[in-house]
Order: structure tokens, then sequence, then C-alpha cells
């Protein structure tokens, strides 16, 4: 297991990794990456360039895998791409809609396209137009939709066909506040849906607000894999005091903590010891106040710099 | 006024059939067949194929009801035999699988679309297989509806009974001629659209490649016979008077002394290669 994995294999994986190596050409995309993924919204995240998209073609059987082995949702890939690609949806990144069809029309196609029958597809592509919120315009033609619509549009063709799995590449990309925030709802309600998905972004706020498990890359390698959850450290103090911050810090080491300091900011760990008690007693005995104490919440970002090191 | 609720129906699965790919490759070429025609397009797109296949058919229909008006329909008075109506319609059709082909191709590759493919069950040979067929379909209903339609007006004036009996072999002789053109014009008409950006200058390039062929004859004529394989526009042709056993036309590979064998076998070699590099082209465009 890759030593950035967190967590151990589970029954449910809808995804697993072993040894996963592409290139195109010389050009190594993806490089010993090796996961297993449970259910649930996952984000995928990396600079540009770092092979979200490469994994998700690799997932999708667009592309062959040089070295390694690749699950997903039980079947092997390439060998069982057909029945993949018949539980999958793809929303790309780049565009995927034929501007001179009507909205109704494609998605009744791609419903179609997915193996669902004539007339359940057409109630499927009014079903889904009017959940992402495009029940108004399914009867324009899709050249004229704004950049919000057509993401709206390619995510409600990833799920028309009632997929168990969809890959997301980049949702909100080109997108102003408003849609973003929409956009990031719609993806959060898959839950709800029952269908599992996968969202690749660079733009590590999006991942935080809908996941639940988080594979980073970078340069072709896993930097880490494991849920969201393990990223908060309830054995870790942090707190903003008004009041002598060095004298705060002293009492504290004193009382055997381990102490970070940052002008009035402060980070307390204890192994062994309760953190948040050595926080109160040091504050009292140097006469300072409490602006803010909480648990270390480290972000995606600071695992990201820290290339991977959830404590850091 | 009654005030109306806004029920939130939320997200209703599937549990009805799935048809798995064999439902998928039937929406491809149902897909295909609209394309082709600009049925759920919009109006432009319906005009020249409606035009094209206006001049295919209404001759053979003209002709066919003049015939039974006149109760005399032999191909003196209706100028039109089976063989020389394929070289009224086998110009549209030409023309025909120049814009059609591109229509069937491009804009999935351009537009992006072919993503939507790999997230369905469908290989790419699937694609290029269920997008030949729906050009097949039209292509094939092009050319031999005529036929059909002259035969059926002939065998009227007849009284059918030993006209039909005489004469049914006309039928499937001009359908495997139809197949014959449809396969050595699409075949290098989706090679160019594979590997164009816009539909125009691909049916553009296809007939500009198709009539460039035709100056092949100088080169057999100054006694260069191996460039009569080359002779891309007039292989059909030449393959279909050997069907039908009609006498043979001015064409290039019979100018360069060769069999009508040899054609059909420069038609299948260009049909399997074009179909290796279109599959391949579409392999890497998802």
């Amino acid at each position: 297991m890759h030593p950035g994995s967190v967590t151990a294999v589970t029954d449910t994986s809808i995804l697993s990794i072993t040894g996963l190596r592409f290139a195109y050409g010389d050009i190594v995309a993806l490089d010993g990456v090796s996961v297993d993924v449970p259910a649930g919204r996952i984000g995928l995240v990396g600079a540009n360039g770092a092979g979200k998209t490469t994994l998700l073609k690799l997932l999708l059987g667009v592309l062959s895998p040089g070295e390694g082995s690749i699950r997903v949702l039980g079947h092997s890939m390439p060998q069982q791409t057909l029945e993949v690609r018949s539980q999958v949806g793809w929303m790309p990144e780049r565009d995927c809609l034929p501007p001179d069809q009507t909205a109704s029309d494609f998605l009744g196609y791609a419903a179609e396209l997915g193996g669902l029958p004539v007339r359940a597809a057409r109630q499927r592509a009014s079903d889904i137009l009017g959940l992402v919120g495009l029940h108004e315009e399914r009867f324009r033609y899709m050249g004229g939709f704004s950049t919000g619509m057509k993401q709206r549009a390619k995510l409600a063709q990833a799920l028309v066909h009632d997929p168990d799995l969809v890959l997301l590449d980049e949702p909100t990309a080109g997108l102003d506040p408003e849609g973003r925030a929409e956009m990031l709802d719609l993806v959060r309600r898959l839950d709800e849906f029952g269908i599992n998905a996968i969202i690749s972004s660079h733009v590590l706020t999006d991942i935080e607000s809908t996941c639940d498990w988080v594979v980073m890359l970078d340069g072709g390698k896993v930097l880490r894999s494991g849920p969201l959850t393990a990223l908060s450290t309830p054995d870790v103090a942090e707190l903003e005091v008004i009041g002598d911050a060095a004298a705060v810090a002293q009492l504290a080491v004193g009382m055997g903590a381990s102490v970070e300091i940052d002008g009035s900011s402060l980070t307390i760990s204890a192994p062994g010891s309760d953190p948040f008690t050595i926080a109160r007693d040091a504050v009292l005995d140097a006469g300072a106040a409490f602006r803010r104490l909480g648990t270390k919440r480290t972000t995606l970002e600071d695992v990201f710099m820290s290339g991977g090191d959830s404590d850091g | 006024m009654a005030e109306g609720i806004v029920f939130d129906l939320g997200y209703k699965p599937h549990e009805g059939i799935r048809l798995g790919r064999s439902g998928a490759r039937r929406a491809l070429v149902r897909d295909g067949l609209r394309r082709v025609l600009g049925l759920r397009r919009r109006a432009r797109s319906k005009i020249l194929p409606a035009a094209l296949m206006a001049i295919a058919v209404i001759p053979a229909l003209f002709f066919t009801a003049f015939g039974v008006i006149a109760g005399e329909f032999d191909v003196s008075a209706t100028l039109f035999g089976h063989a020389s109506y394929f070289d009224l319609n086998g110009s549209m059709a030409l023309i025909f699988v120049a814009l059609a082909s591109s229509e069937l191709l491009i804009p999935d590759r351009v537009h992006g679309t072919m993503s939507v493919y790999a997230s369905r069950p469908l290989t790419t040979p699937d694609y290029v297989a269920g997008r030949a067929t729906a050009l097949a379909i039209v292509v094939f209903a092009f050319l031999w509806i005529p036929h059909l339609v002259l035969f059926t007006g002939r065998a009227w004036v007849a009284g059918f009974g030993s006209y039909v009996t005489d004469n049914y072999e006309i039928l499937w002789q001009t359908a495997l001629a139809s197949i014959v053109y449809f396969v050595g014009y699409t075949s290098i008409a989706f090679l160019v659209a594979a590997f164009s950006k816009r539909t125009a200058v691909a049916a553009g390039v296809f007939l500009g490649i198709v009539m460039m062929s035709g100056a092949t004859a100088a080169l057999v004529d100054a006694g260069y016979s191996i460039f009569g394989l080359g002779a891309i526009l007039d292989h059909p042709g030449y393959i279909k008077d050997w069907i039908l056993g009609s006498p043979q036309g001015d064409w290039i590979p019979a100018r360069a002394g060769m069999e009508p064998i040899a054609s059909l076998g420069v038609i299948v070699v260009l049909a399997v290669a074009s179909g290796l590099v279109v599959v391949g082209r579409y392999r890497r465009a998802a």
C-alpha cells in the first residue's frame, strides 16, 4: 500500500488501483499509483498536469495502463471496459455538447446510448434536465447556452443513464461564484441520489466542501489518499491570545507541551496530556485571554504544500 | 386563482430494463439517420438531403407514371434503363456521401462529443460501424428505391406475372451495385472526414480527390496502365456494368485493361484501410 494512504482496503471500494504506471511516450503521467477508495464522493486533487485527467481516462478505458491493475466498481480494466462504461458517467472538462441539438434531444440520445429504451430515455432526459435546473431551456439548441448552462448540461448527460459512478472533471471550471455554488450543491446531492462520484479539481476548497475522501496527485504520484475527516487533528490545540503570547508558550512548555508560536497564535500539542487543559492553565497563569481556541484543522492546501504529510 | 405547489420530485433511479451494448448501437444508428437527413436539426440542415433525394427519385417516379399512363414502358420510351439510371443518381450519391460523411463524423470529434461515447457501453469500432450503417441505409435507399420504382412500373405495365419472373434478378443486381457505389465512395469520404475540422472543407476535399482521379485517364492513355487503379470515380460504375451485364462504358480501369475484379479489389482494400485508420483516429479523439 502506498505510504500516503491512511486507510485499509475495504470491501466496498469503488476503485482499487495497484502499481499503476502510464506514460505518453517518454513523458510519465502516472507512476506507481496505488489507491483504494470507498463509496461516496471522492476528491481527486492536484495541480494542472498532475495526472488527474489521465487517471480518469484510464478508469474509463479510453487509455490502457502500461503497468499495474485497475478495478472500477469491481470490474477489471481494461478487460471489462464495457461493463464499467455501462455503470459510469463522465463529465469531461472540455466541451462535449453538440451545438445543433436541443438539450432534450441530446439528453434523450445520451440516455439511449447508456442502454435505456427510447421511451424511458426521453422521460429520464426530461427529469434530469429538471434536476439540474435546465427544464425551461430543454428545447433550446445548446450552441446558445451560457457557460453555466453548458456545465449543467454536461453534468446532466453524465447522470442521465443512471450510473453508479460519475467522473466529474473540473465541474466548476469557468463558472461565476453563484454558478459555482449551485454546481457544488448539485455535486453534494449526488449522495442522496445514491451515485458515487470522483471529482477531479485543482480548486482545493471545492473538494473540501463536497467530498468525504481525497486522493492527492502530484507529478503523477499519490501524495495522500484518505478521508477528509483525518485532516482535523483533535489532539492539537490551536489558539490565539490577547496578551503576552511568549509567556503563554513558556508556561505551556513548562507543563510538558510542545509549542509552536507565530505572533499571537500558538499551536500546542502534548502527547499523553490534554493540550486544551494546558492551554487554559498557561493562559490563566500568564494573565492573558483567549481570542480563539480550537482543534488544529489542516486544510487540503496545507497538506498539498507539505507534500502529502497530513500532519503538516 | 389556484395556487400552485412545486414538489421537488428528487432523483428517480431507472428501474426498468437496460438494453446494453446492442441498445447503444441501435441508438447510434438512429442518431446517424437523423443527422444525415437533418431531422431534429435546424431547418437548413434538412434542405440539401431532401433536395438530393428528390433529384434522385423524381425521374424514376415521373417516367414510371408516364409509362403507366402511356401503357408503354420500355427503355427507349423512358430514357432510363437501370444501368443508365445509376449514372444519374450515382452522381447525386457522390455529393450526398460527401456532405453526409463529414456531417456524421466531424461534429462529434470537433465538439468533444466523443467523450460522451467513451462513457457508454460502446467501442470505437462500434461507433464507426454505427455511423457507416446509418449512411449505408440512406445511400442504399437513395440509390436503390428508384430502381424498385422503375421495376414496379414496368411490371405494372406488363401486367406483373411473367415480367416479374423474367426480370426479378435486376432487383438484387441493382441492390448489389448500390452497395458497391456506397462502399466505393464512403471509404474515401470517411477517411477525409476523420482528418478534417470543417464539414464544408471535408466535403470539398473529398469531391476534389474523386474528381481529380479522373485525371488518371491521361496517364492510362499515355501507357501507364497501373494508374487505372487510382480511378476512384470510375470503379463503382465499372463494377456496376459488370454486375448488370450491361455494355461497359468508357471507364478508366477498362481502358487500362483491368478486369472488374481488380476494381472490386481496390474498393475492398480502400474500405478496409479506411476503416482501420478511422477507428485509430477516433480512438484517440475521446
